[in-house]
């Protein structure tokens, strides 16, 4: 009895292991993203969509690699990329501050960090904000500059607090449930959140610009140049800017130069 | 990163977590001990509602709980949000989820208690508070420290579920100084200091549990 049990649960633990191997031939290309960043990556109805990762898709399938695109959580991006469980992170991901802690690829998107108040809000400029509650996700590079040491602490002096926010949209819902007056964000997010509610607006005043890229494990210079020179054709023969026009209301975001 | 300021930041987390760890016992237990008694109620409607309480408090997750007591006031009855609110939601949340836990470990010490004991103490003359204060409850005690410490355990590797709401506790602390520097020391250090944690609290509830062992 005790011996059948064992082997019962041998060959669940067998078939539960099996299914977490590919198994299938051919390369995959696996890119981590976060899943609550709106329009970069998201998930939709059980399915990831967004502008990053219907580029990934496309790269992938000229390339003939399978493409398997994994949410990750975005605090332990980089224990992913380096144990080998993702090869890139794409997902509206800022150089600027990390320049060195990545393969980079060339950046593709100018990205502005803006900031979203509610409707009526007597904030109107960022020196408003003094004495505020201002949330930012956390692991940011608005973050970083915000805080201790970074490139706009004296910005971040002012505000009475600054709320470190497990995702934006828990950020937003503070905003709009009032425990927050503003939310720091990308001005991409940014956008998409006043398009689909009337009850935030964007300071026209940004905090600062930074620019998107692809990040690879330091070293894998090889998938890096490989992923570039597919993106680079993308932009020559006009597919990436559809890409682009799907989710940014018809506008071409990309910088890159073919 | 310098490993002392690591360490002081860390700790300063673990500071955070102590004292949700702390705030949370302070209203669960008695609020728990509330709930056994609305549990094993004579009135049966009250018993049914406490009844259904513990069944939604254990049947959905604690984070979820927690994005309700923090976003509920303002999405349910449109109540503007103060920011101190949200660390007076964390406490709400994990008391209101602690003591349905402990409430059924309360009910399943006093039904251990044999019904003899209460006839024994009315025909000495014991009024029913009495009985319970006097007789009940320290056996109570006594009988559940072991499923105690099991859910105070808990509680303590729980309190990291506190971030959902923003609220910066080690465990967060951890993951972002790990995320920043890419180093798996944080995780090691926040370890150790869990494991140090829940050892005091193991070795606490042990030596409760020899004090109160006086009958043998």
């Amino acid at each position: 009895m005790l011996r059948r049990l064992f082997y019962l649960l041998l060959s669940v633990a067998a078939l539960l292991f099996s299914g977490c191997s590919d198994g299938e031939s051919g390369t995959t290309f696996t890119v981590g993203f976060d899943a609550d960043f709106p329009p970069y990556g998201y998930v939709e109805n059980g399915v990831s969509k967004g502008f990053d990762l219907d580029l990934a898709r496309e790269v992938a399938k000229r390339n003939g690699w399978k493409i398997v695109l994994k949410p990750i959580n975005w605090d332990a991006k980089d224990m992913e990329l380096n144990s080998g469980s993702i090869d890139c992170i794409w997902n509206g991901f800022s150089i600027n501050g990390r320049e060195s802690a990545y393969e980079w690829s060339e950046p593709y998107v100018d990205n502005r960090q803006v900031v979203l108040v509610r409707k009526g809000s007597p904030i109107r400029s960022l020196g408003d904000l003094a004495g505020k509650i201002v949330a930012v996700q956390t692991d940011t590079p608005v973050q970083k500059a915000l805080m201790k040491g970074g490139a706009k602490e004296t910005l971040g002096k002012t505000f009475k607090r600054l709320i470190i926010s497990p995702n934006y949209n828990n950020a937003v819902m503070e905003l709009e449930a009032g425990s927050v007056d503003a939310v720091a964000l990308d001005s991409g997010v940014a956008q998409m959140k006043t398009a689909s509610s009337d009850r935030f607006v964007q300071l026209a005043e940004p905090v600062m610009t930074e620019q998107y890229g692809i990040g690879f494990r330091k070293g894998n210079i090889a998938l890096r140049d490989a992923v570039q020179k597919t993106l680079k054709e993308m932009v020559a023969d006009g597919s990436a800017a559809r890409i682009s026009g799907r989710y940014f209301e018809g506008r071409n975001v990309l910088i890159l130069k073919p | 990163m310098d490993f002392r300021i690591m360490l002081a930041e860390l700790l300063g987390g673990l500071w955070i977590s102590v004292e949700i760890f702390l705030l949370t016992l302070l209203f669960a237990l008695p609020l728990g001990l509330l709930i056994a008694f609305g549990r094993m109620s004579k009135i049966r409607i009250v018993r049914w509602a406490v009844q259904v309480y513990i069944s939604v408090m254990r049947g959905t997750p604690l984070m979820l709980q927690l994005l309700m007591c923090f976003f509920g006031p303002y999405y349910l009855f449109n109540i503007p949000l103060a920011g101190g609110y949200r660390f007076v939601a964390v406490i709400l949340a994990f008391s209101l989820n602690y003591a349905a836990y402990f409430a059924e470990i309360y009910r399943a010490g006093m039904e251990s208690i044999p019904t003899g004991q209460y006839e024994a103490a009315r025909v000495l003359g014991y009024s029913p508070v009495q009985t319970f204060c006097r007789i009940i409850f320290p056996q109570v005690v006594k009988r559940i420290i072991p499923p105690m410490t099991n859910e105070v355990i808990t509680l303590v590797k729980d309190t990291s579920l506190a971030f959902s709401l923003s609220v910066l506790e080690m465990f967060t602390i951890a993951k972002q100084i790990s995320s920043a520097h890419t180093t798996m020391i944080p995780f090691v250090v926040a370890g150790i200091f869990y494991y140090v944690f829940n050892f005091v609290v193991a070795a606490g509830m042990g030596w409760l549990e020899k004090r109160l062992d006086y009958y043998r």
